[in-house]
């Protein structure tokens, strides 16, 4: 098992350190990082039974990579499988902002290590080596791909700086949110405590096709789902670059399934209901 | 006393005061035949700071001189360094033994005049003895330098590694006992003996100090633009950071870990081992560094695994292989980690002896011998063997 | 001027007794926020305009006053309309589009109110989204009256609040009283802390560039409890000039000049009463 990488373009570098971001700025204490030849992925994958939610990232590694070089576990599993901290991740690539190099390689140290070079604009090496588990082979069906839900409404998402400043103040009124949206375009958030109701309705937001539209819904009939807004939060905190494209997948009282593509990172978010 | 400071020098004086409240949050002052002495001591006396204003910052000052040093809460007089800098003009400090009675003047822009009267404890000399000038390892910097080096370690770190040899000095993140290996992230930055004014070094060796402290001087250091100079001789006894010109002296003086303790660190390097070579960035060969991690970290076939195991088990699996490779050492850490960790600052020796603690059981009328202070600390260690 | 809500809501205009719009809700909510120590405030509309008082312990009131021309539309069907709501949640309502400072983007407020036990409607539009806020009101309290007039002000000063923002940002926070001396003679105005390290005084010279207006007839010191005066420091952020007044029975009027986004002028006065236990040093 062999892993390296090296970026000296200072456009892919700034470009690396804001999508790894994007990944690193959830609240949770570690995620999976799946390493294959073309891609990096950063999973998190919480029970959803237990109201966790899910995150799937994927990175193609020619986008930012000047070099690339990766051994698997073996041939036919020529994939790596690391747990990390995203805490320590985003601490090792905050110093990058004024860095012109980075590289990262898997060593071995006190532990099993991401060790991140850094050659800041002064020309000094800063080194990181940031802790990570092994994940063996037979764990690795937990961290596939996520099935698209049979979703009720398809959505694109306004503008995610006004959603994140919807989001934000409602929580500050109420744990829950209840998101709905139709199939004309419109989405609502909602709140409702003893002292304010609010409401926010977002219009003519537009619906993705998915090919077969085969479906009798009615598109003005809003599918609903009711949401910790913490859940929400995390997921809308840390996307200060709006993606090319931000949509929303709705199981009605069930499931959110968030989809922000930039043109090289996917990131895929499951937000399940609570009661 | 009585003495007046003005313009830029108020600014010099109000950072003092800031840096020097990093370390405690009380301030001794002293007037002395030659200028005035602001010291702070923290609360496990492993950290002492001392600035000396000669007599060219405090213009028109009418020095009694008194045997006794005041001790007080001065934050208050230079809460706000922004405002302070735009607006004070000018500020007076008098010093009145009968009411026991320090008070700031600051005369401002616009006519405004704010006084502090503060009162203050009368204490026994506070005064660390340490001797730099005989250090092995000394070396001299400009702020920038360390400024650049502390902003890659994150603010909560409490203790930082620095290491040297003839020609470079290493600063790593030190990790506490207690803490788990493999959650412990590492930093480490390497300085070349160039980018200094002065490097010379006489014993290779690694000392592990406070950060806090010494971003209280560097925050006075880079606003003031005066290099740094850091003195050193071993671990555990202390290092002494400096910044001097013409008009002041500055010293921070702060206990180091103890060798005892530096070489049950699982992750420090002790002071015999050799230092890494430092990271040749862009020429480095692919397969020069690819350690090849242990391909058989699913050993087991694991197609028998027929329950799911629980996701510990894979973080098990490879410390059971790295530690075949880390051989004994590991051992006999894992033995440390039990001991309960105190106080970060337990670790540290005191600087002091009873000067200004309440139960003088040796009266420290003389000056001891750096040697003495330090070799009288080592109990904690005999007590860990 | 352009609010898309306008046509939908003209109809229920009739159940209304209280309709206000702001093409700016920040005019609105940055002088709330002045005024934002406590949950409970009374909104008292009249044909002049609205007028929001907050009160902490019978001692201490705070009043905004938004004069009926700063809103582009001010409807009242009565002499006085009351009623009382919840200042922290009525904030985060005014400001759900975060309250951009950005020039060009501005969050369009209609406020409505139908009567007695019914909410405070607010329809808010940013970008064409449109957010609607039903709050839930009180019958309102009657608020203190501090008979503070101004035929019984003995002493009165006019700053220029840069000077003394300044010496509030450093107040000593351990004092419990914050004491005002004002006097025609030596020292002015001072400002005086007395904390755990020691005492502190602010003396304003009476021919400072900052003093717009001295007028002390009388030497008067007077203590006030420190947590109740803190609170204002919010509205002398805001402000750029501050009037501070007492009268011959100590009690403290500040009333501070503020300039919104549009460059018209508003008003925050805070009243408290002075410390009785605090006796003159």
């Amino acid at each position: 098992m062999k892993f390296r990488g090296k970026i000296i373009d200072v456009a892919c570098l700034n470009h690396f350190t804001r999508k790894s971001h994007i990944c690193s700025k959830t609240l949770t204490k570690t995620c999976v990082l799946r390493l294959t030849p073309d891609n990096l992925f950063f999973i998190l994958s919480e029970k959803v039974a237990n109201g966790g939610v899910s995150m799937w990232c994927e990175l193609a590694q020619a986008n930012f990579f000047d070099e690339y070089q990766m051994e698997g576990v073996t041939q036919e599993d020529n994939e790596i499988c690391l747990e990390v901290a995203p805490e320590n991740l985003a601490r090792a690539l905050k110093t990058l902002q004024n860095a012109k190099a980075l590289k990262v390689k898997l060593t071995k140290k006190h532990c099993p290590c991401l060790t991140i070079p850094t050659l800041s604009t002064v020309s000094r090496v800063v080194m990181h080596d940031v802790p990570v588990d092994v994940i063996p082979r037979k764990l690795w069906h937990e961290f596939k791909e996520p099935h698209m839900p049979n979703f009720d409404v398809s959505i694109y998402l306004p503008p995610l700086k006004t959603l994140k400043n919807v989001v934000d103040r409602m929580k500050n009124l109420s744990n829950f949110l209840v998101l709905e949206a139709n199939m004309s375009g419109e989405m609502n958030l909602k709140i409702e405590t003893d002292l304010v109701s609010v409401t926010t309705h977002f219009k003519d937001l537009g619906n993705p096709p998915w090919g077969e539209d085969g479906s009798q819904r009615d598109s003005d009939a809003m599918a609903q789902a009711r949401l910790d807004v913490r859940r929400l939060q995390q997921f809308l905190m840390g996307q200060q670059v709006n993606p090319t494209k931000a949509l929303c997948n709705l199981v009605h009282q069930r499931l959110v399934h968030l989809i922000l593509l930039h043109e090289d990172v996917s990131l895929q978010y499951f937000i399940p209901t609570v009661a | 006393m009585d003495c007046v400071v003005t313009g830029g020098n108020v600014k010099v004086l109000a950072k003092a005061v800031h840096s020097l409240s990093r370390i405690g949050d009380e301030l001794y002052v002293e007037p002395q035949e030659d200028g005035l002495a602001l010291r702070s001591v923290n609360s496990s006396r492993s950290a002492y700071a001392c600035f000396l204003f000669s007599p060219q910052v405090l213009k028109f000052c009418v020095c009694t001189n008194s045997t006794k040093q005041h001790k007080l809460s001065v934050q208050s007089v230079f809460r706000s360094l922004a405002t302070l800098e735009k607006t004070v003009e000018k500020c007076h400090i008098k010093l009145d033994e009968q009411k026991s009675r320090l008070t700031f003047t600051l005369h401002c822009k616009h006519g405004l005049v704010k006084t502090h009267n503060l009162s203050f404890q009368d204490s026994e000399s506070l005064q660390a003895v340490f001797d730099k000038d005989s250090s092995a390892n000394i070396f001299r910097a400009q702020p920038r330098l360390l400024v650049d080096t502390v902003v890659h370690f994150p603010p909560s770190l409490e203790e930082i590694t620095l290491s040297v040899s003839d020609d470079r000095m290493w600063f790593k993140n030190h990790v506490e006992e207690d803490a788990e290996p493999s959650k412990a992230m590492l930093t480490e930055l390497c300085l070349s003996s160039d980018e200094f004014d002065h490097f010379s070094v006489q014993t290779q060796n690694s000392i592990t100090f406070c950060l806090k402290e010494l971003r209280g001087l560097l925050l006075f250091a880079e606003s003031t633009g005066l290099p740094i100079s850091i003195h050193f001789d071993e671990p555990g006894s202390p290092v002494v950071l400096s910044v001097t010109d013409s008009v002041l002296d500055g010293n921070f003086v702060l206990a180091t870990l103890s060798d005892e303790n530096n070489t049950h660190k699982r992750n420090s390097r002790s002071c015999t081992q050799p230092l890494p070579p430092p990271d040749d960035f862009m020429n480095d060969d692919m397969d020069s560094y690819l350690i090849a991690m242990d391909t058989s970290i699913v050993p087991e076939p694991s197609v028998t695994a027929s329950a799911p195991l629980a996701r510990a088990e894979s973080s098990k699996h490879s410390s059971v292989n790295h530690r075949t490779q880390q051989h004994s050492e590991d051992e006999n850490e894992t033995d440390e980690t039990d001991h309960t960790a105190g106080p970060p600052n337990k670790k540290f020796c005191s600087l002091f002896f009873g000067s200004v603690l309440p139960p003088p059981s040796q009266m420290s009328t003389q000056p001891i011998t750096t040697q003495e202070v330090l070799a009288s600390d080592s109990e904690e260690e005999t007590q860990l063997e | 001027l352009n609010m898309p809500l306008s046509t939908q809501s003209q109809t229920d205009d009739e159940f209304y007794v209280f309709v206000a719009t702001l093409d700016n809700a920040r005019n609105l909510s940055n002088l709330l926020k002045a005024i934002a120590f406590k949950d409970h405030a009374i909104f008292t509309a009249t044909p002049n305009g609205l007028k929001v008082t907050v009160e902490d312990s019978k001692c201490m009131q705070a009043n905004a006053f938004i004069q009926a021309d700063i809103f582009q539309e001010f409807t009242i069907k009565d002499d006085l309309v009351g009623f009382q709501v919840n200042l922290t949640v009525l904030l985060d309502c005014l400001n759900i589009f975060g309250g951009s400072t950005v020039p060009g983007v501005s969050t369009a407020l209609r406020m409505c109110y139908v009567g007695y036990g019914y909410p405070l409607t607010l329809f808010l539009e940013e970008g064409g989204v449109v957010t609607v806020c039903k709050i839930n009101t009180q019958e309102p309290e009657e608020p203190i009256d501090f008979e503070f007039c101004s035929s019984n002000v003995t002493n009165k000063v006019i700053l220029q609040s840069e000077s003394l923002k300044d010496a509030f940002s450093e107040l000593d926070m351990t004092s419990e009283v914050l004491q005002i001396t004002m006097s025609p003679a030596q020292p002015y105005f001072r400002l005086s802390t007395f904390g755990n390290s020691g005492n502190a005084h602010y003396d304003y010279p009476k021919d400072s560039d900052m003093m717009e207006l001295f007028q002390c007839t009388k030497t008067q010191t007077n203590r006030y409890k420190m947590s109740l005066l803190k609170p204002s420091t919010k509205a002398l952020a805001l402000s750029c000039k501050v009037s501070v007044r007492t009268d011959n029975r100590g009690f403290l009027s500040l009333q501070y000049l503020v300039r919104n986004d549009d460059g018209q002028i508003c008003f925050v006065e805070y009243y408290c009463c002075p410390d009785e236990e605090g006796e003159e040093e």
